[in-house]
């Protein structure tokens, strides 16, 4: 078990923000838009749901991942005025996909040792197009670059020049192990997968600022489907890495995502609503392999989330909303059994009884995760905390969690490998 | 000055040989090599070896492959625990990929034993493992009995 320490006094969430996901080449919400005028965007929203000033923000922390799309680095010196917080510290960060996670932690910390009183977390990533000579114009990127950029994060000392496969190693063969391992027949995974798949759809067709609003049954029979199992098996959804079909997998996307961390006092003080509290958190590193002869267990998940639940002083039983990285959606039933929140070779059932969904008994990200939502490197947990924080509150319009958790706990994957899980409590 | 592993590893690589690293105060073995011991965190490693004798847990092939192996694409890529002990993932040499009912049929035949070998790739030494294919045969016959 890792070293748990706990703070004299939980911080807390009084604001977010997030833009809506999509294209900045494409979406009329966010078209146009450059890095700095995205990130504003979801700062702004951030801190006017906090109900603080610029100036009462003692710090910053800006997270974005690909410097090579944004032609960017040290952010924080960029973005400072941008902000509206010229002179204030601010750090550029980043743990890939898992930034806004582990920045909400590095705030609490801050905010708990009474260095500051209100810090901003804010990510920013834009991955449709890079910037270019002009800062007016960008120019498309192609697939196959943003990969190969995001590729560095995965031990490029032996793992990548061993012919890497992120495809098979991520999902395929996941995928596949769950099933060996719970001896699901792999026709009945393949129907275990698309009901998963049916959640996220269903999540993202009720999330105005989700990348897809269609169902898949829309999708189905606008390509000429009776049926959206027809369609999920056709040629329309071809297998990424068998038995990971492509439908399974994220879709990469421009967005921000920010929010405010606050002590009490200052909540007390600013902020309206109840206030959401940071109750634990922690995070675990590990190079690849990020897993062994075992695909379903994942050593550094397991510890990040034992440890963040014991700082919060819950068990699993005790969480009412969970959100887990899905960039490859097998993960939605893998780390929901590493978390304990099903039992082990029970989650696959769940999602095809309909459990996961908003309306559910056991709901799992209902933002739409990382297909619908989209996937924005180091905007993503940040999004995720968004809508975790907005479920609690009773704030998720058309989705909303029937009786709004108590709990929820958010975890991520950052590329590759941290895993960063926070226990937010209201 | 600290060694040159990295380079140390390819470099031998070459001659055949396939090193990882034990670590000299718990014995657990690194592979490939690492100037750290993942069990105990010690930084005194010394040179192995390896066996080349490993099992082949599962394999698949994926559609995304990184820019510097496109051209080889489809390849096998799986998951070889080592007779050492360490998993690592690299391509596998005497599988089929060529559809995804071979994949499925080989994979519900695992684990399988496999040897590593080295191999020029994308203008490198790597290693990569190859089904054992005497010992694959008599597996799959011992399954198809039942």
């Amino acid at each position: 078990m890792a070293h748990v320490g706990n703070l004299k006094e939980k911080p807390v969430i009084t604001g977010v923000g997030c833009t809506k996901f999509g294209s900045v080449l494409e979406t009329p919400e966010i078209k146009g838009l450059a890095f700095q005028e995205l990130a504003c965007e979801a700062a702004f929203e951030a801190m006017d749901e906090a109900g603080v000033d610029p100036k009462d923000i003692d710090a910053f922390y800006i997270g974005s991942m690909v410097s090579h799309i944004s032609h960017l680095y040290s952010h924080n010196t960029q973005m400072a005025d941008w902000l509206g917080l010229h002179l204030k510290p601010g750090v550029h960060f980043a743990t890939a996909c898992a930034t806004t996670n582990t920045g909400l932690g590095l705030a609490a910390m801050d905010v708990a040792s009474g260095k500051y009183r209100n810090v901003l977390v804010l990510g920013c990533e834009i991955l449709s197009s890079t910037a270019t000579d002009d800062p007016t114009k960008r120019k498309a990127l192609d697939p196959s670059q943003l990969w190969y950029w995001t590729d560095f994060g995965v031990d490029q000392a032996y793992a990548y020049h061993h012919s890497y496969d992120i495809a098979t190693a991520y999902g395929g063969l996941p995928t596949l192990g769950y099933a060996k391992k719970h001896k699901v027949p792999m026709e009945k995974m393949d129907e275990a997968m698309f009901n998963v798949h049916k959640n996220v759809r269903l999540h993202g067709s009720k999330n105005k600022k989700a990348f897809v609003t269609t169902t898949l049954q829309q999708e189905a029979k606008k390509a000429g489907f009776k049926d959206a199992w027809g369609f999920w098996q056709s040629r329309k959804n071809p297998y990424l890495a068998w038995p990971t079909r492509v439908k399974s997998a994220l879709n990469t996307v421009d967005g921000a995502s920010a929010m405010v961390v606050s002590s009490k006092k200052e909540a007390k003080k600013n902020f309206k609503k109840d206030p959401i509290e940071v109750a634990g958190f922690h995070w675990s590193s590990s190079n690849y392999p990020w897993y062994g002869a075992d695909p379903t267990y994942w050593e550094i998940d397991d510890t990040a989330f034992k440890a963040a639940m014991k700082m919060a002083k819950i068990k699993a039983k005790d969480v009412g909303y969970l959100d887990v990285h899905d960039c490859m959606q097998i993960y939605q039933l893998i780390e929901s059994e590493i978390c304990g929140y099903f039992k082990k070779g029970e989650a696959w059932k769940a999602f095809i009884e309909g459990r996961t969904t908003y309306k559910g008994d056991k709901p799992m990200n209902t933002s739409g995760g990382r297909h619908a939502k989209g996937h924005a490197f180091a905007a993503s947990a940040g999004a995720e905390i968004y809508e975790a924080v907005k479920q609690m509150r009773g704030e998720a319009k058309g989705r909303q969690i029937k009786d709004e958790p108590e709990v929820s706990m958010v975890h991520n994957h950052g590329y590759g490998m941290h895993s960063a899980v926070t226990v937010l409590k209201r | 000055m600290m060694e040159r592993m990295i380079e140390k590893f390819y470099k031998s690589l070459a001659k055949g040989k396939i090193y990882g690293t034990k670590c000299k105060k718990c014995k657990e073995f690194t592979f490939p090599p690492k100037a750290g011991c993942k069990k105990c965190g010690a930084h005194k490693m010394e040179w192995k070896t390896i066996s080349g004798d490993g099992t082949l847990h599962f394999f698949s092939s994926g559609n995304l492959p990184p820019m510097k192996f496109a051209k080889y694409h489809p390849y096998a890529y799986g998951a070889v625990e080592l007779k050492e002990g360490p998993v690592f993932f690299t391509q596998i040499e005497g599988v089929d990929v060529s559809n995804v009912e071979a994949i499925e049929e080989q994979n519900m035949q695992m684990p399988m034993p496999v040897k590593a070998k080295v191999k020029k790739m994308a203008g490198m030494n790597i290693v990569v493992f190859k089904v054992v294919k005497s010992q694959a045969k008599k597996k799959s016959k011992r399954k198809s009995k039942k």
